[in-house]
């Protein structure tokens, strides 16, 4: 556990380190342990139990279900969850699947992107080198750099806010308003952007982000229709020289804005923003599996979901530090292991029944109580039996270490 | 001079590709005048006594509104852009692009010919010719004379015949002269203190002006009192000056001035004061400063003191009369006589009853009235009108409220629906909706609106509590009408257009689902070969939806006309199952044109139709149609019973109608169906059980029926075609389009496709089709049509005189994405796009590669014949005409053949070799700043 992270009060040390000087917090590192342990209405030697899914089912093309193995996109929309391949759209509701393809009339084969209007109902497609779709009642409506406004066929992201698509393209981004139909482009010319290749957007309660892959986080605020950049202060491409003073890294994947914070995913860790404060983890000094992340999800300001190239890696309580990550600990191995971590310690192994043959996870998405993982070889949905927040369950005591929850 | 607009230019100077034509403002003839006011160069004194001086303030005559109407234009030609866009100038520029000296109603100025001044006016400037065109003064040509010269369909129509002979007009406009010593400006500053100066007839003109001020400023505009000053810059005047021994030009001499302006030589003017407008109000109404300033206290006197005329009009100064006739004189420039504000009072509109619908206690009809802009209500055991109120521009769609205390009504013109209380038939709301708002409903429950908007392709969901739009729900292009299914968890909207589909492919129209749960599309479905889907309603029994539609023909040339070869016309039942059928409601030679509304009666027995081109009514007899297609081959059931003519009499019978029959209604009990008959001004009311009209309700519309009126009732008619198959109206509805490319001439199967284009407000752009090969509408309507269309008895001379009528005063909706003079920053920047002279390279772009060269003037077409690159393998000819682009977003697809689905496509698709202007070279913001800019055309 690393003092200075241990909660959300004690972050505040993180100002007081310029004010005070090192020697003297460590002075009250006793006072410091015990304070954050009053915090947690934990009494000093609990042990913390989050939630581990065990539980996981899988799903393949040959089962007649995907169009594809080669997941690259997930979105839930309350009980059905959209699935982007690189041969096709599918929409699981819970219990049967249906698929598009061209032959269906999906303007391209590869859906690289999903969001859905909470106001219309319509789900919008990224497509990745066939621009946008649109997808209403059965109908594709299709957008692409010839017969609209949207800047670049090859569409990484899309959100929807309100009434304006948002669609983060390799030349920039794009902001359709459907109801008047107005095309508006963001590159280096009109935003802070210094690298136009836009990997991911997010869109939520006034606020839009976009993770530009080499241009850090963008940030667009609709009410003032400003952008602010984020970028990695220390502008250091291989390290991050200070932890902590910013986004972690200018290479973004995505961005998820939850409950007024800002994850960011990077090539080079995590990051997180709560609006005044920065935090960064790594993967040599936290549970997180790796600094490659594809994809992030947040499902509070205090836990995070991460689609990495080593399985996933779940930060289930920011306060505590604590993490789960999934993955297939060796080549041969039958099924996944989850690792808990706390802090830099990892602290027990848990088994889980995944067996998807690949953990370089593309995709992830969080529905319910359940998570959704997709890679190159398939879909997974790990079941939230019993699932609770945080880091004990609701009405049991915490077990010994190393015992399953 | 006011540098206002100068942080603007200087904020878009940065936009490559034409950073010249950005700083260029309109200053006006008054900054003009400062140096081209002297004897040898007098340009403004010529300018000043020409009928472009004027050409602002004639648009106050009568005649003007006429012209107006006859363009498609329903309001005052004073805020229309089309004519203003020849009536003055500048006037397609926003207000920081023209100086507080520029005016208005200056009308056509020296900047509308040589170019926005306020780069070149400096005499250095000037002086040299070659900075003065790199600084934008431009020498007009030919061209620039007849972007608003050439003739014009609705001036001919109004003033008769005036053949612009373009030698003759330049040597009455022309203004040579050059050199010589700049002279002091004719002295208008305040002289002088006084409690009640002279003002200047430019401080009179915003309040008498306009419809409340009687237009009287226009109307002294148009007076010899206001050319007075210019006069002095004459020929004429020097003889007169010469033999009076005076030495100075008469423009500047005492002598002259004390009669040819006001207030020369008088204590107290104010800077506003501008002597070089002739005998302006101040002459006959006596100094106009203590009014101006408080206008409710001192009046100056309305008829002037003849002594004040008498004072300068001394008989036999200029002429050899001996007698100054006061009364005779009063009379010429009395500027109270009938102008604009008389045309527009004295006009009588017609009611063209559209939709309707019945109280829940079968008491009321409240009927939406198009041409009167009103909703009257009806009472429907008295069978008279008890009520009428004004709601928005063009109402179409009436609906109410479950309990019927409130009536809906879509106005297609204003984009708004307006709310009428019932109760006391008064307005109680507005709310602002989609474009060109026609059919509506609400849920079951009340709270919540939904409004098919035909020009923005959605749907408006509105939350009622609240009376604001919620949402806007994609629907498909031309969202006409909605019915609401019997157990109300859906709304249904029929789509008048096909969806785009592949060249020279079968038209796919849709039907949009909307749960009224979350009000969210639920589902689509799909009808195949047919268009103009509009009327709907649903079964009681939930079972199924019936629509009405056309199956248009238009893959193969016009050829021939019997068995249905240009367009078949039915019903299509929608299944809840998802199966659709079609069924026709023609006969073999006796065909069911313009099929326009259903409604079902409440036993769902029986399905009653408006047939809008055959002035009746089919009574369908359900239980026989479904009878017939539970009995029929599967196989037979999708492909046949679609095309087969042997049908209808199975399960119809038509009801003879009134004039145009639209919008139906049915009473809660069932018994009567009422029917809008649009164009005869009445209810018809029919009676189920005997099957016939009963009785006709008279909504109390003029009893003479005017020229225009006979086109429209011809417009709409299918009498003319063979077997009434169909009528103007079927391919123009509402005088717009169907979106369809068609296949007309009997050149060849598939040769020389054309895309069908507006009518609306189409007179002015003349010659007509993509071919140009028609001069007139009425030639269009005559021999031509008669050759494809009418083929045995063409329309008369007289009939094609009134239909060229109704054509002609068809109106263009207002545009949605102008609102007002302000544009967007990416309007604006695409304004300069379209305008530019420049790539974005810097090269010059000639005159043949700039967007405003060909598409120029207000309609923004030069009304030539023009090639662009697009000719296909499919075309004999690679020249077209050009079109006009005002309103030009509700029009798609484009290009001669259709084969744009968007503005994009036109040059992104369409223009490989920049022949269609140069346009490769912009970047795709740019290319997106010109749609916005064209959107608002």
């Amino acid at each position: 556990m690393t003092w200075w992270n241990t909660s959300k009060r004690c972050n505040s040390l993180c100002e007081l380190r310029g004010t005070m000087g090192v020697a003297s917090i460590i002075a009250l590192l006793p006072v410091i342990v015990f304070c954050n342990s009053i915090a947690h209405g934990e009494t000093p030697g609990d042990t913390v139990a989050p939630f581990v899914y065990t539980e996981w089912e899988t799903f393949y093309a040959e089962e007649g279900g995907l169009p594809n193995d080669h997941i690259f996109a997930l979105r839930a929309d309350g009980e059905k969850l959209w699935v982007g391949t690189e041969n096709g759209l599918a929409l699981f509701d819970g219990k049967d699947w249906k698929s598009w393809t061209e032959d269906d009339g999906l303007p391209w084969r590869v859906v690289s992107a999903i969001a859905v209007s909470k106001k219309t109902g319509d789900v919008w497609l990224g497509l990745f080198g066939g621009g946008l779709a649109r997808f209403s009642g059965g109908r594709f409506d299709h957008f692409n750099q010839f017969n609209s406004g949207l800047v670049n066929d090859v569409v990484y992201g899309v959100a929807v806010l309100d009434d304006t698509v948002w669609v983060a393209t390799t030349a920039g981004m794009n902001a359709l308003n459907t109801v008047t139909g107005e095309w508006e482009i963001y590159t280096e010319k009109n935003a802070p952007m210094e690298e136009i290749w836009c990997y991911s957007v997010d869109a939520a309660d006034g606020k839009v982000y976009a993770a530009v892959w080499g241009g850090g986080i963008l940030e667009w605020d609709t009410a003032t229709r400003r952008w602010n950049a984020h970028r990695d202060p220390d502008r250091e491409m291989e390290i991050d020289l200070y932890r902590d003073d910013g986004l972690i890294h200018i290479i973004t994947t995505s961005a998820s804005y939850v409950d007024g914070v800002l994850w960011a995913s990077t090539y080079f860790g995590l990051s997180r923003y709560d609006g005044r404060h920065w935090r960064g983890w790594m993967d040599h000094d936290s549970g997180l599996a790796s600094n490659f992340i594809n994809y992030t999800v947040g499902r509070s300001a205090t836990s995070v979901y991460n689609a990495t190239d080593l399985g996933l890696a779940v930060l289930v309580d920011f306060v505590t530090d604590t993490w789960v990550s999934y993955r297939r600990d060796a080549e041969d191995a039958e099924t996944w292991t989850a690792h808990l971590w706390t802090g830099p310690d990892e602290t027990t192994t848990v088994a889980t029944d995944l067996d998807l043959p690949n953990h370089f996870i593309i995709a992830t998405e969080i529905q319910g109580d359940d998570v959704w993982i997709g890679t190159g070889h398939g879909l997974a949905r790990g079941r939230g039996t019993g699932y609770y927040n945080g880091v004990h369950p609701p009405s049991e005591k915490v077990e010994a270490e190393g015992s399953e929850p | 001079m006011a540098r206002r607009w100068l942080p603007l230019l200087l904020a878009v100077t940065t936009i490559p590709g034409s950073a010249v034509s950005m700083e260029r403002v309109y200053v006006g003839a008054s900054v003009c005048r400062e140096c081209h006011n002297t004897d040898q160069r007098n340009q403004y004194a010529t300018w000043l006594g020409s009928p472009h001086a004027q050409a602002w303030a004639v648009l106050a005559m009568p005649e003007s509104l006429e012209i107006a109407r006859l363009s498609g234009i329903h309001e005052d030609p004073f805020s229309n852009p089309v004519c203003l866009g020849c009536h003055t100038t500048a006037a397609d520029t926003e207000d920081w692009e023209r100086d507080a000296s520029f005016h208005l109603a200056d009308g056509v100025q020296c900047e509308l010919c040589h170019g926005p001044g306020s780069e070149y006016i400096s005499p250095e400037i000037m002086a040299d010719p070659e900075r003065a065109a790199a600084a934008g003064l431009r020498t007009p040509t030919a061209t620039t004379c007849l972007i608003c010269h050439k003739e014009k369909g609705s001036h001919t129509a109004v003033l008769g015949p005036r053949p612009f002979n373009l030698e003759k007009a330049m040597a009455r406009i022309t203004h040579p002269g050059r050199g010589g010593q700049i002279d002091d400006a004719p002295s208008q500053a305040s002289s002088g203190e006084s409690d009640n100066p002279f003002v200047g007839a430019r401080v009179c003109a915003p309040c008498h002006e306009g419809t409340d001020g009687a237009y009287l400023f226009s109307g002294w505009r148009m007076t010899g009192h206001a050319d007075a000053w210019s006069v002095l810059g004459g020929d004429r005047a020097r003889e007169i000056a010469a033999a009076q021994g005076l030495a100075e030009t008469p423009l500047r001499a005492e002598t002259c001035l004390r009669c040819h302006s006001t207030g020369h030589g008088e204590v107290g003017r104010e800077a506003s004061f501008d002597p070089t407008l002739g005998v302006q109000c101040e002459s006959c109404h006596g100094p106009g400063g203590a009014h101006a300033a408080d206008a409710t206290g001192i009046s100056p006197p309305v008829r002037p003191d003849r002594r004040v005329c008498e004072s300068c009009h001394t008989p036999g100064i200029h002429s050899s009369s001996s007698v100054f006739d006061f009364e005779s004189a009063l009379s010429r420039v009395d500027h109270s006589r009938p102008t604009l504000a008389h045309a527009v009072a004295t006009e009588i509109p017609y009611k063209t009853p559209f939709n309707l619908v019945v109280s829940p206690d079968g008491k009321r009809l409240f009927v939406a009235c198009e041409a009167s802009d009103s909703l009257v209500v009806v009472d429907t055991v008295a069978r008279e009108v008890v009520a009428e109120i004004a709601v928005g521009h063009l109402p179409h769609g009436v609906c109410l409220s479950p309990s019927g205390d409130l009536a809906y009504v879509s106005n297609r013109g204003s984009d708004t629906v307006s709310v009428i209380d019932t109760s006391n038939i008064t307005l109680a709301a507005d709310i602002v909706v989609g474009d060109e708002p026609h059919g509506l409903t609400t849920n079951e429950s009340g709270d919540t609106l939904y409004v098919a908007n035909a020009g923005s392709y959605d749907v408006s969901v509105v939350d009622l509590t609240t009376g604001r739009e919620t949402k806007r729900l994609s629907a498909a292009r031309g969202a006409w009408d909605v019915a609401r299914s019997a157990d109300g968890s859906k709304v249904l909207v029929t789509n008048n257009l096909s969806h785009f589909v592949p060249f020279r492919s079968p038209s796919r129209s849709e039907v949009t689902v909307i749960g009224t749960e979350r009000s969210v599309i639920r589902d689509r479905a799909v009808i195949n070969e047919a268009n103009l889907l509009q009327g709907i309603a649903t079964a009681p029994s939930g079972e199924y939806s019936l629509v009405t539609l056309i199956r248009t023909k238009s893959l193969v040339p016009m050829t021939r006309v019997m068995q249905g070869w240009v367009m078949t016309n039915g019903i299509g039942i929608l299944w809840t199952d998802g199966r659709v059928d079609q069924l026709l409601l023609d006969e073999p030679e006796n065909y069911f044109a313009d099929p326009t509304d259903v409604v079902i009666t409440p036993d769902g027995k029986f399905a009653f139709i408006s047939g809008g081109g055959i002035d009746a009514v089919a009574m369908v007899d359900l239980e026989e149609m479904i009878s017939l297609l539970e009995a029929a081959d599967p196989m037979d059931r999708t492909t046949l019973f679609p095309n087969h003519m042997g049908l209808a009499t199975e399960y119809t019978e038509r009801i003879r109608v009134g004039a145009n029959p639209r919008g139906l209604a049915i009473s809660p009990d069932g018994r009567f169906v009422y029917v809008a008959e649009a164009l005869a001004d009445t209810i018809g009311v029919i009676d189920v059980e005997s099957r016939e009209r009963v009785a006709a309700i008279d909504l109390g519309g003029p009893r003479g029926i005017t020229l225009g009126r006979t086109g429209e009732k011809i417009f709409h008619s299918a009498e003319v075609t063979f077997g009434g198959q169909f009528s103007c109206h079927s391919c123009h509805p509402d005088g717009g389009i169907d979106g369809i490319t068609y296949d007309i001439e009997p050149d060849g199967i598939g040769i020389n496709p054309v895309d069908n284009r507006s009518l609306r407000g189409i007179l002015d752009t003349a010659p007509f089709k993509w071919t140009g090969k028609n001069p007139t509408i009425g030639r269009q309507c005559g021999p031509r049509l008669a050759v494809f269309f009418t083929r045995i008895d063409p329309f008369t001379p007289d009939q094609v005189v009134a239909l060229e009528r109704y054509i002609q005063t068809i109106p263009r909706n207002p545009n949605r994405f102008r609102t007002g003079e302000t544009l967007t920053p990416a309007q604006r920047r695409g304004k300069l796009l379209f305008e530019r002279e420049f790539s974005n390279s810097g090269d010059v772009l000639a005159a043949d590669q700039r967007c405003i060269t060909c598409h120029s003037g207000p309609y923004f077409t030069n009304r030539e014949m023009t090639s662009v690159g697009t000719a296909s393998p499919l075309d004999t000819h690679d020249v077209f005409d050009v079109p006009h682009l005002t309103n030009i977003y509700e029009s798609a697809p484009y290009l001669h053949d259709g084969r744009a689905e968007t503005l994009e496509e036109i040059w992104t698709r369409f223009n490989p070799d920049d022949k269609h202007g140069v346009t490769n070279d912009m970047t795709k913001d740019q290319l997106n700043d010109l749609v916005e800019y064209l959107k608002t055309l």
